[in-house]
């Protein structure tokens, strides 16, 4: 910034001419400004309060460092804690899976139908945006509505299947594990699937259109067509909507919190609702809570490190074709 | 020369009425709530009386805990800045939490006597009171002692009771309860049931422990919890409620319609969620006779309910008013009147008590002022047929014991629904399973505590 502005001094004795370089900067300013204060800091002072034994609001202003205590408490395999900790990290992973899952699948069917020429489909906007539109609604929102629709005994869900001969007695949907996980991975699945799937829209149709004709002038069929091309040359962008579904879903909260509260025993627990019972509930240990963030933020950078290694590979194998090639 | 003098002096009496101004300007009260109840209270009855105080009122919401987090932030960082409040409200969920810290203040401490506060409900004195110390530190406007409501008609077609006297003589302990619980099941072929479910009956039941959740920061199961257990499975495993849970579609079904006989309530449960609830195109904002006209028309149960003190007395929940601690250090005499009339009005005063619950119908926080209602005949309530619901929750207010409110009741009744009641009263579990697993639930959340 520096060189840029004494170049601009320096130069208007020979041509008058206005440098708008630092304007960027400008424009910048706001985004790093709120980045430093509402992100950054709060991430440095979460390390520094995992360390320390900062377990109510009075205490977080008179701290002391402990150490590596409240990671030991959550590493000591057996106790209550910990238990409680692990068995929130293992259910958000199998919510995160079976949400994740037929979402891709989803996504990547209705993509490829959308960017099928052949198939020509209609009302395409139409389509896209019914199918977007769960995103934009709030999670929260969402979260009651399910709520009430699955709520036990008199409810829309459980008077409508009696109605129609499913079941004879109203079931219990949030008092049984298989149900309750699955409702908030079906939410989680049909709050995504449209998000994804224009991303994966996004990705075919910046692969080079000359290869589908080729393709349909050798006689490929349209599965043919989806297996040997589209997938094989999408398969960064499949990468990055892991990484970001896996970020997104190791911290999911708003629904699980809010609609089942963790019940049936447990079994809806996430990590992010563990960190926030910990830290906001009765006690504040807000100790515990930041030693969660802390383990959370690691499981996070290394499942990423080993995702963005396999995409890495791919690169270097796709180069080293093209060197052939040459 | 004199032209400046006379513009000093000029500019020195101007700043003297300007400090004088000053000294007389209204003193200003940061108040927050949770719920726009007490604002109400403040436009109707306190500003008029006192037009010299400005009430800056602020409402957070309990949802999610956001009014004790924003509470406790304060109160840690800057618990004397101008933001913090002067007077904040307390809800029983929390109350002994704060009461039972040093963040409220001594009510003496802004000039509240003893004898100022011998007219209030002991019950709600008592929770208002730090348990360790012994000081006043929270009074409310409010007692909110709990009864039992059932439905007049169904108890007569079914049990063939006529009056309530004949009602409380069958729900008169929790054995006599079951009975009838198991009767009226029987006699309606299972289309009545006694309550909604086991969560309806816990907030009386709770209040017949001879010991809080923690004591000398010892967790504390008391017996009379593994009785409330056994009432649970019955009460779910033999059919003898709707097995719905408080506050669900099945609740307020069972308030509209012919499906439940009894509900736990208190004195707001009365007048704010079974009335507003009683048809089914009732709202809160109709007046009595829109309510009555609309269950005539549309279906309802207004008129039909009755009153009994039930099997034990309880109160549930209450809102108290207690001082910030550190802003009363820090008043002049002038702001310590103003926060010791600002509590004394709204707790303490017959006049406004008596306009109050006049106009609401509340039931108020000060035995001088029930006793003067009920002198005059009490008040009969349409909604209860005629009756008088002063006179029965009289009775319950003056045997409930607060003595076994805890800092911890929220999450701890919480917890041992989640994990005890719940899933053993439905058979998922067993008993020894569930309180172990209560217990871990225990020590990860409260690591101070001895769980043994």
């Amino acid at each position: 910034m520096q060189k840029v502005s004494t170049n601009a001094q320096a130069k208007p004795a020979k041509r008058k001419s206005i440098s708008y370089d630092k304007y960027g900067y400008f424009f910048v300013a706001p985004f790093f400004i709120v980045f430093l204060i509402f992100q950054l800091y709060p991430i440095f002072f979460t390390f520094r309060t995992s360390l320390t034994d900062a377990a109510t609001w009075a205490k977080v202003l008179d701290n002391k460092i402990i150490g590596f205590d409240n990671f030991a408490k959550l590493f000591n395999f057996g106790s209550e804690i910990s238990n409680l900790f692990w068995q929130s990290i293992g259910n958000t992973v199998i919510m995160w899976v079976f949400n994740f899952v037929p979402q891709i699948g989803m996504a990547l069917i209705l993509a490829s139908w959308f960017t099928d020429s052949r198939m020509r489909l209609r009302f395409q906007g139409g389509f896209k945006v019914l199918i977007f539109m769960p995103n934009i609604i709030t999670a929260a929102t969402i979260g009651i509505l399910f709520m009430s629709l699955f709520d036990f005994p008199v409810a829309p869900v459980n008077t409508m299947m009696q109605q129609f001969g499913l079941m004879n007695t109203p079931f219990e949907f949030f008092r049984n594990v298989t149900s309750a996980r699955g409702l908030v991975s079906f939410i989680q699945w049909w709050m995504w699937y449209g998000n994804t799937m224009i991303i994966m829209i996004a990705g075919i149709l910046g692969i080079n259109p000359a290869l589908f004709e080729a393709a349909l002038v050798d006689g490929c069929s349209s599965r043919q067509t989806f297996w040997k091309i589209t997938l094989p040359l999408i398969k960064p962008i499949l990468l990055y909507n892991l990484v970001t579904s896996l970020v997104g879903g190791l911290t999911m909260f708003d629904i699980p919190h809010l609609m089942t509260r963790g019940n049936p025993d447990n079994t809806t627990n996430t990590v992010a609702r563990f960190i926030y019972t910990q830290g906001f509930d009765s006690p504040n240990n807000f100790n515990m809570a930041s030693a969660a963030s802390v383990v959370l933020f690691f499981i996070i950078v290394i499942c990423s490190l080993i995702l963005s290694a396999i995409m890495k590979d791919r690169d270097k194998g796709a180069k080293k074709i093209k060197g052939v090639g040459k | 020369m004199k032209k400046i003098v006379a513009l000093v002096m000029a500019a020195m009496m101007l700043f003297g009425m300007m400090s004088f101004a000053g000294a007389e300007e209204a003193i200003t009260l940061n108040v927050w709530s949770f719920t726009n109840e007490l604002e109400g209270m403040i436009e109707k009855y306190y500003a008029p009386a006192h037009p010299n105080v400005k009430i800056n009122y602020t409402i957070y919401p309990t949802d999610g805990g956001e009014y004790t987090s924003k509470v406790d932030a304060i109160m840690a960082s800057a618990a004397a800045s101008d933001e913090a409040p002067d007077i904040f409200t307390l809800e029983a969920a929390f109350v002994k939490k704060y009461v039972n810290s040093a963040v409220t203040a001594d009510l003496a401490k802004v000039g509240i006597t003893e004898e100022e506060v011998a007219a209030a409900i002991p019950v709600m004195k008592q929770i208002g009171t730090n348990t360790a110390t012994g000081e006043l530190k929270g009074l409310s406007w409010q007692a909110t002692p709990g009864a039992l409501m059932y439905r007049a008609s169904l108890a007569e077609k079914y049990l063939g009771v006529t009056t309530p006297e004949e009602f409380q003589a069958k729900v008169a302990d929790w054995d006599l309860f079951m009975d009838t619980a198991a009767e009226i099941n029987e006699k309606s072929e299972g289309a009545v049931k006694m309550v909604v479910g086991a969560g309806d009956i816990w907030n009386a039941f709770n209040f017949g422990r001879s010991q809080g959740w923690v004591v000398d920061n010892k967790l504390v199961i008391d017996d009379v919890l593994y009785d409330y257990l056994d009432l649970a499975v019955e009460l779910e495993q033999d059919d003898l409620s709707n097995k719905g849970n408080a506050w669900s579609e099945v609740w307020f079904a069972g308030m509209k319609t012919d499906t439940t006989l009894c509900f736990f309530l208190p004195t707001w449960g009365l007048h704010y969620t079974l009335k507003p609830n009683c048809g089914l195109t009732t709202n809160d904002k109709m007046t009595d006779e829109e309510m009555k006209a609309a269950c005539e028309a549309d279906g309802g149960t207004y008129g039909d309910w009755r009153m009994v003190a039930g099997p034990v007395g309880y109160s549930w929940g209450g809102t108290w008013i207690g001082a910030n601690a550190a802003k009363v250090e820090a008043a002049d005499e002038a702001k310590k009147a103003a926060i010791k009339e600002f509590i004394l009005y709204f707790t303490m005063s017959e006049d406004f008590l008596y306009a109050y619950a006049k106009d609401s119908g509340d039931f108020v926080g000060s035995n001088a002022v029930v006793d003067k209602i009920l002198a005059e005949g009490g008040t009969p309530n349409p909604f209860l047929g005629g009756q008088d619901h002063y006179t029965i929750f009289a009775q319950a207010a003056n045997l409930a014991n607060g003595s076994i409110m805890t800092d911890y009741d929220e999450k701890m009744n919480s917890l041992w629904s989640d994990f005890v009641t719940t899933p053993y009263s439905k058979g998922e579990k067993d008993l020894d399973t569930a309180i172990a697993d209560f217990k871990a639930q225990v020590t990860a959340q409260f690591p101070e505590l001895v769980v043994e």
